[in-house]
């Protein structure tokens, strides 16, 4: 199987310059949610990484993990946030830092749902102390809000690597 | 592509190992792996009853365990009841008085909390957790 093709074709019919055009738009505009998605990790990853003491406690306010574990996540997640994010803006690993930014997106969105039904009150943590008077429906709304960008992400990509193997490519 | 989806991510997790190893190591001096709570906000059992009265014990607990038993001489003071309880126990405390806190066991986390509080919001320094807790002090006291 071919790898992921980054270049695609815009196509050689009669109106070459008007599709050459919208591709080029299209594609800006994936780069453009590429480089905010990017920033927000990257953000939030750096914040984390600064404090990762605070951040151990913000895990440990969920109650779900032991405090051992906590430590080691609080150490582990703020990087791999950071390697993910540098991976969308230089599309190196491209697709490998979509599925785990999905995943902890995912599981984030369990823990803050989980968390908030067994009537715990919890700072995410999600941008160190910037984050901690959010409300449970802020949270939930922009976790949803980055969740729906990478799975847009994710299909453009799979519609890119088809585009790039179809015989008769198209833009 | 399955395969080279896990493989990418597999490379991006190992590469941020790295770095937070790194942290963990530099950090080491100011988290515990075992507990919330640095060894150096912490007390044992015997360490504070050497303190004697140059220490002011707090029961975090809810009112109902207090109320069951406590610590002889300890005073209660929860978040429950936090604005009407801290009055009285400033007016037992007094300066260059060390604080012990205790809650249930070593897994709860009143104690902390109230230790917390008490360092943040009252500014009092010398504010100790007891280790183990109210199930640690009745081992060494039974």
């Amino acid at each position: 199987m071919k790898e992921t093709s980054n270049i695609e074709s815009p196509g050689n019919d009669a109106s070459f310059g008007v599709g050459r055009s919208a591709f080029d738009v299209r594609r800006f505009v994936w780069r453009i949610l590429d480089f905010i998605i990017a920033a927000i990790f990257i953000y939030a990853g750096v914040l984390k990484a600064f404090d990762p003491v605070q951040l151990a406690h913000d895990i440990d306010h969920y109650k779900i993990l032991p405090w051992t574990i906590g430590v080691g996540l609080a150490f582990y997640l703020p990087w791999l946030e950071i390697f993910c994010g540098l991976a969308l803006v230089f599309r190196l690993f491209y697709r490998g830092a979509l599925s785990i930014l999905s995943a902890l997106v995912v599981v984030f969105l369990v823990a803050t749902i989980a968390a908030k039904a067994r009537g715990l009150d919890i700072t995410c943590g999600c941008f160190g102390h910037a984050s901690q008077n959010w409300s449970f429906p802020a949270h939930l709304a922009l976790d949803l809000g980055i969740l729906a960008a990478l799975c847009a992400l994710c299909f453009c990509s799979v519609a890119r690597a088809r585009a790039g193997t179809s015989p008769t490519p198209t833009s | 592509m399955k395969f080279l989806l896990a493989r990418q991510a597999l490379i991006l997790a190992a590469l941020s190992l790295l770095p937070g190893v790194g942290q963990a190591i530099y950090f080491r001096d100011k988290i515990s792996w075992r507990s919330p709570i640095p060894p150096s906000e912490m007390v044992s059992v015997d360490q504070a009853r050497q303190w004697a009265d140059s220490a002011i014990w707090i029961d975090a607990r809810p009112d109902n365990e207090f109320a069951g038993d406590h610590v002889p001489g300890a005073i209660s003071l929860n978040e429950d009841r936090w604005n009407e309880l801290l009055p009285q126990f400033l007016a037992a405390w007094s300066p260059g008085k060390k604080v012990v806190v205790y809650c249930s066991a070593q897994s709860c986390d009143l104690a902390r909390e109230v230790a917390e509080r008490l360092r943040k919001e009252a500014q009092l320094p010398d504010v100790f957790v007891l280790e183990g807790g109210w199930e640690a002090w009745l081992k060494k006291n039974r």
